[in-house]
């Protein structure tokens, strides 16, 4: 039953992410990237990882993908054509997937496929206190890395946005 | 798991009506379509230019602090379903919070003070 | 599982569905007769009795319409959109706690579609979902009043969406789960004898917050920027016609019930009579699945009221200006809803003790 299901999701992911990639109208992209983020987050709740499935959704599919619907929006389509069709950037483009694609390949490879798990499945109560006291200071620093993430996209984008 | 099913069966249901209407209003309705019934409103003049031409790139930065944003408020979520719990072990997950809180709040005030959001 | 227990899941939420798909066409009725109280006019009276089945004759009028689709517009997107809000919206009734349980055949039926543990995150992203029927349909229509109607209505919910977050996580702290049923059994009886267990009580700065969020998330005046009939014609909507104009109404009142009933669930008891414990309920009526109706009806009367309350300011407040709109969530909003936060977590600490 839920083999079937992470089937027919996993499909569903895959192809969407394939229309993402060979759709012509950016907007289409942004559309296919919503429904295979969608079935990710079914995957992971069929993983019984329900919590990471909603902060997907909630993060990935409610804020990114609109930021990215949002600049796809705010410039000229027709340019954008021309920017896509560009021949050296096509090759580029292709030369760097392949080279991921490698990569991820040999990653796979080398982790084990099983992980066997002793005892209980930490939930997600123990892995957030675990967070906040364990981890404080890894913590701490990452919401460190967020200020200055803001700072940084301000003044990199001060100048090019006029009001 | 099994607690997901109904939520797909509510899936289900929500795209089997959706599409319904939509059918049926297309299938009901009269089609006789005219050159100007078909061209996009502009209160009864004729549109100019590219309906998708660039425009007021603050919305932009909207979008981008928005997503920093709620990315730092989603660590808010796992921290209050233990808070709870944790007042036991003394009051370690209330220093986690000020000390976030306060990084968080210095970022806030940054995009506030600076008019990030181009609201003046 | 067997056959049973799966007709029983198919029945449930089935019946759930049908409920929230009813407050359609009654919440027309009475936004349309509330206007009319409001402004001092009679309002819609000549179909049916009190004007009831004016929404009804909306709907047929509705379908029968020519829906034409503008040449400018993107065909596939600009048909998908009204599905595309229609569909979270539907979705998020699911962790809608109407009442308890009930016993029949044999089995314990929880009245609720599906008891999440994560329900009230479950909530915020599904319904941060329904931005892209907004952005897509105002983009798809190939006008510039839809395109800067989309790109409003989206800033605004987003911004919105983070204050709506953090009052949510007030509320979690106290109760220390995600679960909208756990939260709701949580508020059951009285506290000193008199005062209702309702997390208004705990979280009053919370439900404000809530409160305020929801119109802005709902797109409903004082925050109806993205439809600003007066400047944007009607923004998103500009160029859909027949049913899928109906369709971003279903959706506009469909959310405004979960979000009602999710501000119930987490401030105001969700099933429970207030001063009325459910174990006196139960030995007034006498039956487990009685009781388990009246909860239902309780849960609907609360929700009712806050609908009212909903239509009682979209016709009374006017619009934010633009500039405001974003001033207030991210100048006193988000800062209001972390102090709260802050504040909450030092009284439950201090109540909790320094062990």
């Amino acid at each position: 039953m839920s083999d079937i299901a992470a089937g027919l999701f996993g499909v569903l992911t895959l192809g969407c992410s394939l229309g993402v990639v060979f759709s012509r109208n950016v907007i289409m992209s942004a559309f296919y990237l919503i429904l295979s983020f969608f079935g990710l987050a079914a995957l992971y709740v069929l993983i019984q990882a329900p919590f990471l499935a909603v902060i997907q959704v909630l993060i990935y599919t409610g804020a990114i993908v609109v930021l990215f619907v949002f600049v796809v929006m705010l410039i000229d389509q027709d340019k954008l054509l021309e920017v896509v069709t560009g021949k050296t950037l096509v090759l580029t483009a292709g030369v760097l997937a392949w080279s991921l694609g490698l990569i991820l390949l040999r990653a796979l490879n080398h982790s084990p496929m099983a992980v066997p798990v002793s005892g209980q499945l930490p939930t997600l109560r123990t892995i957030s206190l675990s967070l906040f006291t364990e981890y404080l200071w890894p913590f701490e620093v990452l919401s460190v890395f967020m200020l200055v993430i803001i700072v940084g996209v301000f003044v990199l984008a001060r100048d090019k946005v006029n009001a | 798991m099994e607690n997901y099913i109904p939520v797909l069966l509510l899936l289900g249901f929500a795209i089997i009506v959706a599409s319904s209407i939509l059918v049926l209003s297309w299938w009901l309705g009269p089609k006789k379509p005219l050159a100007v019934k078909l061209s996009a409103y502009e209160c009864g003049v004729n549109a100019e230019g590219s309906p998708h031409a660039p425009f007021a790139s603050k919305f932009y930065l909207v979008a981008v602090m928005f997503l920093l944003v709620d990315v730092e408020a989603a660590f808010f979520f796992p921290w209050a379903l233990v808070y709870k719990e944790s007042l036991q072990l003394g009051p370690i997950l209330f220093v986690a919070l000020v000390i976030y809180v306060a990084i968080f709040a210095l970022g806030l005030f940054y995009i506030i003070k600076k008019d990030c959001l181009r609201l003046r | 599982m067997n056959t049973v227990d799966i007709a029983i899941l198919v029945a449930k939420t089935l019946l759930f569905y049908l409920i929230v798909l009813h407050v359609v066409p009654i919440m027309v009725w009475v936004e349309r007769r509330g206007a009319a109280l409001i402004q001092d006019r009679p309002g819609p009276n000549r179909v049916g009795p009190f004007g009831l089945l004016q929404p009804v004759a909306d709907f047929v009028k509705f379908i029968f319409k020519e829906d034409p689709i503008p040449t400018g517009a993107n065909r596939g997107l600009f048909l998908v959109a009204p599905a595309l809000i229609l569909i979270p919206a539907s979705l998020t009734l699911a962790v809608l706690p109407f009442g308890d349980k009930v016993k029949l055949f044999g089995r314990e039926i929880l009245l609720q579609v599906a008891d999440l543990d994560i329900a009230i995150l479950y909530v915020l992203a599904i319904g941060s979902l329904g931005i892209y029927g907004i952005l897509f349909g105002g983009w798809a229509s190939g006008n510039k009043f839809s395109l800067m109607g989309a790109l409003r209505a989206s800033s605004q919910v987003i911004s919105y969406e983070i204050p709506l977050g953090l009052a949510a996580v007030g509320a979690v702290a106290v109760y220390g789960t995600f679960s909208l049923r756990e939260i709701a059994l949580a508020q059951d009886g009285l506290w000193f004898g008199w005062l209702p267990r309702w997390g208004i009580f705990l979280q009053p700065v919370g439900f404000w917050l809530f409160f305020i969020a929801s119109f802005a998330e709902t797109n409903r005046l004082p925050f109806d920027l993205p439809e600003t009939e007066a400047e944007l014609v009607a923004g998103y909507h500009t160029e859909y016609g027949s049913m899928k104009f109906g369709m971003f109404m279903m959706a506009e009142y469909m959310n405004l019930t979960t979000i009602s009933g999710v501000m119930v669930t987490l401030f105001f008891g969700g099933w429970h009579l207030p001063f009325v414990a459910d174990a006196m309920l139960l030995k007034w009526i006498g039956s487990q699945n009685l009781l388990g109706l009246v909860q239902v009806v309780i849960f609907l009367t609360k929700v009712a009221i806050f609908l009212c309350v909903f239509v009682w300011v979209r016709w009374t407040v006017p619009r934010f200006r633009f500039d405001q709109l974003m001033r207030i969530t991210w100048g006193r909003l988000i800062p209001l809803g972390i102090v709260n936060l802050l504040v909450t977590a030092g009284v439950m600490l201090w109540l909790g003790g320094w062990k």
